[in-house]
């Protein structure tokens, strides 16, 4: 449980994908504009990030590993994140046809989110189990809506600043979002302090 | 080894599309079909001169709403006509009513330039820097506008933009994207040819001279013509478009300018 625990706290805030790994870096600018969308993105996200994992570590270590094709391992991933995307567009476009025009491109987009790889990646050679597996996916994805909805926020704000006009859009976005990153840093003594 | 490669890739493959395809048909989403009318008859060119963002937005408003807004800018009244049509509303239309104006008419020879410019070559990056031009309010001539342009009406003759107004829908893209905010809405009469002032540097003469010999000099001429519509604000003329009438002395006033920076062009599109 413990383990669990810890696995939750460090992907959600020390060893976050955005901020300290750096993934998914581009709906993380773009979707980060409006708070409604962010929650939106940072949802979908959250739902192909933990079934991308959990699925990913069942195909893993029942097929892959059992008959010794671990080269495909790329492939399969990215197979089982791409029809994912595509079951949670469906979704999102029946039952919320706002929150599909508001996402846009950076919808089907998330197929390429190379956080969602990664997580599949990581999962696989930090040789999780797969109750492991799931919780860092969710975390995972909870991390990305957590730093999304962040960003969104201070960014609604900062629309309404008056900001020289050189650092005025993606400039000043680009340094707080190095703000950002370095403010979660600081989540790295966590663990040693307790 | 290969054989197992290619019966699970395939075997998973034909599973998730499997999924994909009976999921794909449970969640259908009824579409217009009159809204896939309209986008089929609409230009495609997302200009975004509708107001909405983009041609299918546009087409799947004006479905909803069961009226055509201020219309398809690009395809003319022709376009929207059918675009009526097809939603069973008669449309209460609008002709095209502005074109853009480039308000710097300085040629290569005329602008001066001082430094070598070695930077970027974009009007943005050069307006951070500096050293392009030495006219402050002038065109840089990199062409940020023409890129943006979705019916290519802008061009660039010998530093000078040129707009072909029969192409130009008024989209507005230009007047965001020139860093100096040279580009100006200006209305076309059906009366008169298009008129304009095509400098837009608010400095005193003797400044204006040293960097431009097109330039505005805001000598005051072309207002001081009886019943001018000019009229000078911040060192610089401008054309009230409001004033226009068909005895508007326009000619006259251009003809006096002493710097010849009052444009014109034949009445666009001809109406």
């Amino acid at each position: 449980m413990t383990e669990l625990l810890l696995i939750f706290i460090s992907t959600l805030l020390i060893n976050n994908f955005v901020l300290s790994y750096f993934l998914g870096i581009c709906p993380f600018l773009g979707v980060s504009g409006k708070i409604e969308s962010a929650i939106g993105m940072g949802l979908a996200v959250t739902f192909v990030m933990t079934l991308a994992t959990s699925i990913s570590w069942l195909i893993y270590h029942l097929i892959l590993v059992k008959f010794n094709l671990l080269f495909l391992q790329y492939v399969i991933f990215i197979l089982v994140i791409a029809s994912l995307v595509q079951m949670v567009e469906m979704f999102i476009r029946k039952f919320s046809s706002g929150l599909y025009q508001a996402l846009g491109i950076y919808l089907p987009l998330i197929t390429t989110n190379c956080a969602i790889l990664g997580a599949a990646l990581f999962m696989v050679s930090r040789n999780y189990s797969f109750l492991e597996s799931v919780v860092f996916g969710f975390s995972g994805g909870l991390g990305f809506s957590l730093v999304l909805l962040v960003m969104a926020g201070i960014r609604q704000e900062l629309e309404d600043a008056d900001v020289p006009r050189v650092f005025k859009g993606v400039p000043l976005t680009l340094i707080t979002a190095g703000l950002l990153a370095l403010i979660f840093m600081g989540f790295s003594g966590l663990f040693s302090s307790i | 080894m290969i054989t197992t490669a290619i019966i699970t890739l395939g075997v998973a493959g034909f599973i998730f599309s499997l999924t994909l395809a009976l999921l794909s048909k449970r969640l259908k989403v009824e579409e217009d079909p009159r809204a896939l009318k309209v986008i089929e008859i609409l230009p495609g060119l997302n200009c975004g001169a509708c107001g909405f963002s983009g041609c299918r937005a546009f087409a799947e408003a004006v479905v909803r709403e069961g009226q055509i807004f201020n219309g398809c800018l690009p395809g003319g009244d022709e376009l929207n006509q059918q675009i009526s049509a097809v939603i069973g509303v008669t449309a209460c239309l609008q002709s095209k009513s502005q074109v853009v104006v480039c308000r710097c008419g300085a040629e290569a020879s005329e602008k001066k330039v001082a430094t070598d410019y070695q930077g970027l070559l974009t009007c943005r990056a050069a307006q951070i820097t500096g050293g392009a031009l030495d006219c402050l309010y002038g065109c840089l001539a990199f062409g940020d506008c023409l890129k943006v342009c979705p019916v290519s009406a802008l061009s660039l003759e010998n530093k000078k933009i040129r707009v072909d107004f029969s192409k130009c829908i008024a989209c507005g893209k230009c007047i965001q994207a020139c860093p100096r905010n040279l580009f100006e809405l200006v209305p076309w009469s059906k009366v008169n040819d298009l008129y304009w002032v095509a400098c837009n540097n608010t400095e005193k003469a003797l400044k204006v001279k040293k960097v431009c010999s097109r330039g505005c000099i805001s000598c005051t001429i072309c207002a001081k013509v009886s019943e001018s519509p000019y009229y000078i604000k911040n060192n610089l003329s401008y054309l009230d478009y409001t004033k226009l009438s068909s005895e508007t002395p326009l000619e006259a006033a251009k003809t006096k300018c002493p710097t010849k920076c009052i444009f014109s062009a034949k009445n666009p599109k001809g109406a």
